[in-house]
């Protein structure tokens, strides 16, 4: 059940900061070119990414053995974590400016000001590489984190319910999504993901974990404490 | 061809920020590995310094990049 719980959230919250992100570039298009091409570029986007989800989720859930998968995987998970949990660390410290969708939103807007035509290709192909590139994230995070649980289903339910929830937030705000504290969740994602990373890729190497599952809460623990630890030091050295 | 390039960096970016920090975690994963299916040593020290190298590895290379960027700036 804890276990069920744990793939549904950090399927969750890795999804909603990428879906976040992807809904500024979608909303830049849509408000400054108009919806039409843009919208077909989302949906052909997430149409690409549902068959890679499928392809991919299989191919891992029936193909691969468990120990190898663990490993792989694991490694994979724990080589992603540590990427956003190392930038966390950065941005809390002050040394890397915070991201900010508001500026990202200005930026696209700028970058597309111009004349609009009735097939709007660049709106099109604008919207699909942004919810594609920012999607592959979704895809990974929940792949890796359903398929080595093996609670593929939960990994995917929250996915989709981070998506779905940001793209609904989206249509009713109609500007970007400022209030999400995108930082503190990609910390949060970061410490969970190289956490689950660390434990499946130990488990693929032939080790069992004391207390098992439970194991990744220490694991959690162990690692925002050290990023602390990291944050105090790179600050020091900053404003010393 | 542009959009293609594009992705596949995006791909490889997933996992790699900085390829020395990789290749760290990757040799100390390797070295778990090796003491575990390869010596059979006893699992509990195994995952205990593996838990450690790799949150002493965020902490080390964190810190580079703060003095870097102190230095830069």
């Amino acid at each position: 059940m804890y276990q069920q719980l744990f793939t549904f959230g950090a399927a969750f919250l890795g999804s909603a900061v990428e879906s976040t992100e992807a809904l500024t570039i979608v909303l830049a298009v849509g408000l400054t070119r108009g919806w039409r091409s843009p919208l077909y570029g989302t949906f052909a986007a997430l149409v690409a990414l549902a068959v890679l989800v499928l392809v991919f989720g299989q191919l891992i859930v029936q193909r691969v053995p468990e120990s190898t998968l663990k490993l792989i995987i694991g490694t994979l998970l724990l080589l992603f974590g540590l990427r956003w949990l190392h930038k966390a660390v950065l941005r809390s410290a002050g040394i890397v400016a915070l991201h900010d969708e508001e500026s990202a939103y200005q930026k696209t807007v700028s970058e597309l000001q111009g004349s609009v035509t009735r097939q709007d290709w660049v709106g099109f192909v604008i919207a699909f590489k942004g919810v594609f590139l920012e999607g592959i994230e979704v895809v990974f995070i929940v792949v890796a984190v359903g398929g080595t649980s093996k609670y593929f289903p939960e990994a995917v339910a929250g996915g989709l319910l981070a998506m779905a929830l940001v793209a609904a937030a989206g249509v009713v705000v109609r500007k970007p999504l400022a209030r999400v504290p995108e930082n503190t969740l990609k910390y949060a994602v970061g410490i969970i993901l190289t956490s689950l990373g660390t434990f499946w890729a130990a488990e693929g190497m032939g080790a069992s974990w004391p207390l098992d599952f439970v194991s990744i809460f220490f694991l959690a623990a162990a690692y925002f404490g050290t990023s602390q630890l990291a944050v105090m030091l790179s600050r020091r050295r900053t404003f010393a | 061809m542009n959009f293609i390039r594009s992705a596949a960096a995006e791909l490889i970016g997933l996992f790699v920020a900085d390829w020395v920090q990789t290749a760290v975690i990757v040799a100390i994963l390797a070295a778990g590995w090796y003491a575990i299916a390869g010596l059979h040593a006893s699992p509990i020290p195994v995952l205990v310094a593996l838990v450690v190298l790799l949150a002493g590895q965020m902490v080390w290379f964190t810190f580079s990049e703060a003095r870097r960027s102190e230095k830069a700036a």
